[in-house]
């Protein structure tokens, strides 16, 4: 099973400038690539067996001010599983869909799109909205939204007569 | 208030206090389940409670149910449906609310798409609790509902057809706006 992984990794390094290769976990393979390489790349992985999509999904590097999009892909000839990254710009989040290669990436982008506001050309229907309804602030999950500011404005608390709260041990 | 007013107040409240009897021994839930606290009532409805000792059953639609259960956190998407369906209720209606959640927001008092206290919105006839509710704790609530209707103490649909601009108010504060719309009913 390894000379398959190593194979493959092998074929991809040959093909497309890698900025990484991780090994996570046994029969799973993180590989990083550029935005640029990303599309054929992904074309490239679905070929070669990697057919079913599992996930994508963003995560938020405030500190890089990047985006990373993660790719997670099956395969089940070997099952191995592959996590295909890439970093965007964190400022202006604008990335190429990629429905025309792994059609079940649609409701993926407008999850995406709604809670990280990555916005994906090529995709009309990911500016629908899907869990979020008339959602009125900056995208839930990036990392400087603060969610309890947002609660308590949004939903006031219940108020109590008596006070309950038991700060440093201390209680009322 | 003349004698013939009078007159048909007392025969109003008497026909009140049978209609309620034949209420209580009789409510119909609706199956609409929001959260965690759902996964207590197979227990409650299925040989081993047994509601259906109590009268209770299970209604498919909010217009034919008497009671709907808010069993757990209600996120807005779901709030929205939820007030859809209650508003749907034919009158008597009674809403039974399960564990923290609905009270305070329980451990989701810092999300972004849960809201805080239910009360708020729609007004609650019985509080359930625990996290989630034993079995037992779902009979004893149900129970004291029954109670509750039979004494005319449920009036929380009553409340919500007085004070409804008030509840208008808070919905439209955490919703933004009642109308649903989704791909579903574009």
């Amino acid at each position: 099973m390894n000379n398959i992984i190593k194979e493959f990794v092998d074929n991809v390094t040959a093909k497309f400038e890698l900025m990484g290769v991780d090994y996570p976990a046994d029969l799973q393979v993180s590989l990083d690539f550029d935005q640029r390489d990303i599309h054929n790349a992904l074309a490239y992985i679905k070929g070669a067996g990697w057919t079913q999509m599992s996930l994508l999904t963003c995560v938020d590097w405030i500190a890089d001010n990047e985006f990373q999009l993660v790719f997670i892909l099956f395969n089940w000839k070997n099952g191995v599983r592959l996590q295909v990254r890439t970093r965007i710009d964190r400022d202006k989040p604008v990335f190429t869909t990629i429905t025309n290669i792994y059609p079940g990436a649609q409701y993926y982008e407008r999850d995406v799109h709604e809670f990280f506001g990555v916005e994906f050309e090529g995709n009309p229907d990911s500016y629908k909205q899907l869990f979020l309804e008339n959602w009125d602030d900056i995208p839930p999950l990036r990392k400087d939204f603060d969610a309890i500011a947002y609660s308590d404005r949004k939903y006031p608390a219940r108020k109590y007569k008596a006070n309950f709260s038991t700060e440093a041990g201390e209680s009322k | 208030m003349s004698k013939k007013e009078r007159a048909v107040a007392k025969r109003k409240k008497k026909w009140d206090g049978i209609s309620n009897f034949f209420r209580a021994n009789s409510i119909w839930m609706l199956m609409y389940c929001t959260g965690c606290c759902a996964i207590e009532l197979p227990q409650a409805m299925t040989s081993k409670y047994d509601m259906e000792r109590l009268g209770m059953g299970p209604m498919a639609t909010p217009r034919q149910a008497d009671v709907i259960l808010v069993t757990g956190y209600l996120s807005v998407k779901t709030l929205r449906r939820v007030i859809y369906a209650y508003e749907q209720m034919g009158e008597p209606k009674y809403l039974v609310a399960f564990g923290p959640c609905t009270i305070n927001g329980g451990i989701y008092y810092d999300a972004h798409p849960v809201i805080k206290s239910l009360d708020q919105y729609l007004p609650i006839d019985v509080y359930i609790a625990g996290c989630m509710p034993k079995p037992e704790a779902v009979m004893n609530g149900f129970q004291d509902l029954i109670d509750m209707i039979k004494r005319k103490e449920a009036n929380g649909w009553r409340k919500y057809q007085e004070n409804k601009e008030w509840y208008r108010e808070n919905q439209i504060h955490a919703l933004g706006e009642l109308r649903i719309k989704d791909e579903f009913h574009e």
